[in-house]
């Protein structure tokens, strides 16, 4: 087990060192100039030259990408461009609000999707299955931007129970929330309902029954945690995502978070913060997925054995 | 399979419970304070650096500057009266009128002028105003309350730009970083800016706390001030949300023209439109006055010229170019165009969803005539960079804030081609950089302004752009709300005024 994190510890620098190399440059490809939309139309091109200059934008990409390098090491992301407020500052504001509502999403589509893929698994084909099925298919046709307006119009305006938008308390976040694991509960029902299906064609399930187990036991028991390894590999891609930043339901419900930041930091040509917040991304990425598979070898015996093989 | 359902039902039963049991215990919307809602975040309180509208705005209500506008754009005394003592030279005296107590409790001088504009006049720090005030050659402390300015070149139009907040000078170090606070002497003070999204100040003179809310989705915005989580908001909502709020009963809204000017530029190299009757054509193929009553709203006015007719500088009297189809296709036709061999153009615009939309009419109306267009929208930040380029044929743009005339030379002189100037188009008139010359230099201020506009009925006749309108302003407010009333270019002033009648007024208020 040991071999296996330290060898993924090993590649997670290299991915992360490739990612920030290939974000700065093609952030500086991109065209659109950040001291334009600092200074806005009404500037003078003294000021621009200046300001450039005051933001050591007048180096070389070759030199600027050392400079980078340099400040990450010493720990220093650098301030922003726009609101001069040092980024690690921006990152400390934003991740909370990022891993709450990621986790509670994640949550939230786990409280729908087991009971929904179980129920369809254990009534293939019949009335239950093609109801679990619809609302599953309901749930990943809606998109966000549309789903989350529908919620603020039932619950904060018609029925005045929840608030709009804002994180301002725990009320606030039950809408982003919900949206964010609809769509992921959708997803992860039809995973569990065809992972299910297939463990419970196997012989061990039919040992299982002949040795007079009950239903709920088998299913619990012996096909569940069979099932789990491909649903986990969903859970962690899905926890990565949502660790990313959900830019759509962010903006809708005014959540600050990492996603809204860095689609900001896109728009203004704000390199620093958007350096960071793809940097911040990209490991987030790569410790989930390596989370995912230490949480893989645990579960079964056979990855671990082929680890130390 | 039974007890397995009954599992579930279990557990949604005690998750129905919970959620029930913390709804329930949810907070009321219910505010003392005044929360304005607000499509793009503040980014900085610090006068010196913040150049984005709703820092600007707000710093208006944190600061004060020497000069401000009247209704007619002229500049009038705001912390300071002045007079021009050479041509060189102007003296402003700050009033006594004025309460000039910064929140640290000292009082606003002389001093404190000096060191504002000498640290934005210092290379080293940066300030993106520095080149609004470049022509400051020196800045001189006659007393505490006199200061002299003396240019580098006469301006008799001077005043106008000294419209920078002024901060004290024992907190001009920038290292003191007053970017997210505030050490203003205005009519409010900074409380807290718990969030990029929430900043909260409150009025000195009866502690009303206003809230700035940013919301960026417009449909949202509409949506928490139905539900009473933002009293008022102004601007930057589709013409149909605002339609949605006129009809509800608990919100009224109300209109005022503005003076931001939207415009369609000409690149004045490309070969189809060196031809003036090319871009006579265009005038005449846009139906402004369908636009602005479909689109823009009532009060959004048809505009000719760069400064809106509420200018001194501005002009009143003109007609402009009718919407005239069949003229426009006549012109096309005399400068060499059919349906055989149509006029192909490009047209630029940014990827704001409203922004698309007028360009799509205006797209729909030029191919009218006869004119096939093809639209491309970008990100602001790539638009941006193609138009300073001079990488279009056309494009739709707007002018915010504009006050001073001296505008004309940054976006119409010669010599003002980018990255030097905003003449992006690349229009060069002999007789308009004449005019400009002489408008700039004439001392009678009556002189200057029949300067102005006259080159404003030239630019109209040699048309390097197409004036479109100047956009209305409007707000929506609960009706909680009263008092508020509107400035002509967009700023946030009337919270200095405004009232919320669920506020309780403090036994000891502050004048």
């Amino acid at each position: 087990m040991l071999k296996i994190i330290v060898s993924r510890l090993l590649s997670t620098v290299i991915v992360v060192f490739g990612v920030a190399c290939l974000v700065f440059l093609l952030i500086h490809l991109v065209p659109g100039d950040p001291v334009d939309m600092m200074l806005g139309e009404n500037a003078q091109m003294a000021d621009r030259e200046s300001l450039r200059e005051a933001l050591g934008l007048n180096q070389s990409i070759g030199a600027q990408l050392l400079t980078y390098f340099n400040n990450l090491l010493h720990g220093d992301l650098g301030t922003s461009l726009h609101s001069r407020v040092p980024v690690v500052e921006m990152l400390a504001e934003r991740i909370p609000a990022t891993i709450e509502l990621a986790l509670v999403s994640l949550l939230i589509s786990c409280l729908i999707a087991f009971p929904l893929g179980i129920v369809a698994a254990l009534n293939k084909g019949k009335g239950w299955d093609r109801t679990a099925m619809g609302v599953s298919l309901l749930g990943v046709s809606i998109p966000n931007f549309l789903l989350g307006p529908v919620l603020i119009l039932v619950f904060s305006i018609y029925l005045g129970w929840l608030p709009v938008s804002g994180r301002n308390g725990i009320d606030s976040m039950i809408l982003p929330a919900i949206t964010l694991g609809t769509a992921l509960a959708a997803v992860l029902s039809r995973m569990i309902r065809s992972t299910l299906l297939e463990v419970l064609s196997e012989d061990y399930i039919r040992t299982a029954r002949a040795k007079g187990s009950s239903h709920v036991q088998v299913v619990i028991h012996h096909a569940l945690p069979n099932a789990m390894l491909p649903i986990i590999t969903l859970l962690g891609l899905q926890l990565g995502v949502l660790l990313g930043g959900a830019v759509i339901t962010e903006t809708v419900f005014s959540w600050p978070g990492i996603g809204k930041l860095t689609i900001d930091a896109i728009m203004k040509r704000d390199y620093p913060v958007l350096q960071a917040c793809v940097l911040l991304i990209s490991i987030t990425y790569v410790v989930v997925n390596m989370i995912t598979d230490i949480v893989y070898a645990w579960i079964d015996p056979r990855i671990r054995i082929g680890g130390q093989s | 399979m039974k007890a397995l359902a009954k599992h579930l039902t279990r557990l949604n039963y005690g998750l129905l419970i919970i959620a029930s049991l913390y709804l329930a215990a949810c907070d009321s919307p219910v505010s003392d304070a005044v929360r304005f809602g607000l499509a793009s975040a503040p980014i900085s309180l610090d006068p010196r650096f913040a150049t984005d509208a709703a820092s600007s705005r707000i710093n208006r209500l944190l600061y004060q500057r020497l000069v401000d506008f009247d209704e007619q754009f002229r500049p009038i005394p705001a912390l300071a009266e002045w007079r021009q003592l050479t041509p060189f030279s102007f003296r402003f005296q700050l009033r006594d009128s004025v309460q000039r107590l910064f929140e640290n409790g000292k009082k606003l001088s002389a001093v404190d002028v000096k060191a504002t504009y000498d640290f934005i006049l210092d290379k080293k720090n940066a300030s993106p105003h520095r080149g609004s005030v470049a022509n400051i050659d020196h800045i001189q402390v006659v007393d505490e309350n006199t200061i002299d300015f003396r240019l580098k070149k006469p301006d008799p139009l001077f005043p106008a730009h000294l419209v920078i907040g002024i901060v004290p000078a024992m907190g001009i170090d920038k290292e003191q970083g007053l970017n997210n606070r505030s050490m203003g002497s205005g009519a409010f003070r900074f409380v807290a800016w718990p969030s990029n999204d929430h900043l909260i100040i409150e009025r000195r003179r009866d502690k009303l706390r206003i809230e700035f809310i940013h919301v960026q989705d417009a449909t949202v915005r509409v949506l928490k001030l139905l539900r009473g989580e933002i009293d008022i908001l102004q601007n930057d909502l589709p013409r149909e949300l605002v339609h949605y709020l006129e009809r509800q009963n608990a919100i009224q809204v109300k209109h005022r023209a503005g003076s931001n000017f939207s415009y369609l530029g000409f690149n004045m190299k490309d070969p189809a439109l060196t031809d003036i009757r090319v871009r006579q054509a265009i005038a005449h193929a846009i139906d402004r006055h369908s636009l602005i009553r479909y689109l823009l709203g009532g009060k959004t006015q048809v505009a000719n010229a760069l400064l809106s007719p509420e200018h001194w500088a501005g002009i009143t009297h003109t007609s402009g170019y009718v919407f005239n189809p069949s003229l426009a296709r006549r012109l096309l036709f005399e400068a060499g165009y059919s349906d055989k061999k149509p006029l192909v153009l490009e047209y630029k615009t940014t990827n704001d969803p409203f922004r698309i939309r007028i360009a799509t009419i205006i797209q729909q109306q030029l191919g009218e005539v006869g004119i096939k267009v093809k639209l491309l929208s970008f990100d602001w930040a790539t638009f941006y960079g193609d138009i300073k380029a001079g990488r279009f044929q056309l494009y739709t743009l707007s002018w915010v804030g504009i006050k001073s005339p001296d505008i004309f030379r940054y976006v119409f002189h010669s010599e003002s081609l980018p990255p030097q100037g905003a003449n992006r188009g690349q229009y060069a008139n002999e007789e308009v950089d004449q005019l400009i010359d002489k408008a700039e230099s004439a001392i009678d201020p009556q002189r200057r302004a029949a300067y102005y506009r006259q080159l404003q009925q030239l630019l109209l006749q040699d048309l390097p752009f197409v004036p479109l309108w100047y956009e209305e302003h409007f707000y929506a407010a609960n009706r909680e709300i009263s008092g508020y009333q509107m400035a002509l270019d967009g700023n946030y002033d009337g919270l200095k005024a405004i009232m919320k009648t669920s506020h309780q007024q403090p036994a000891n208020q502050i004048e």
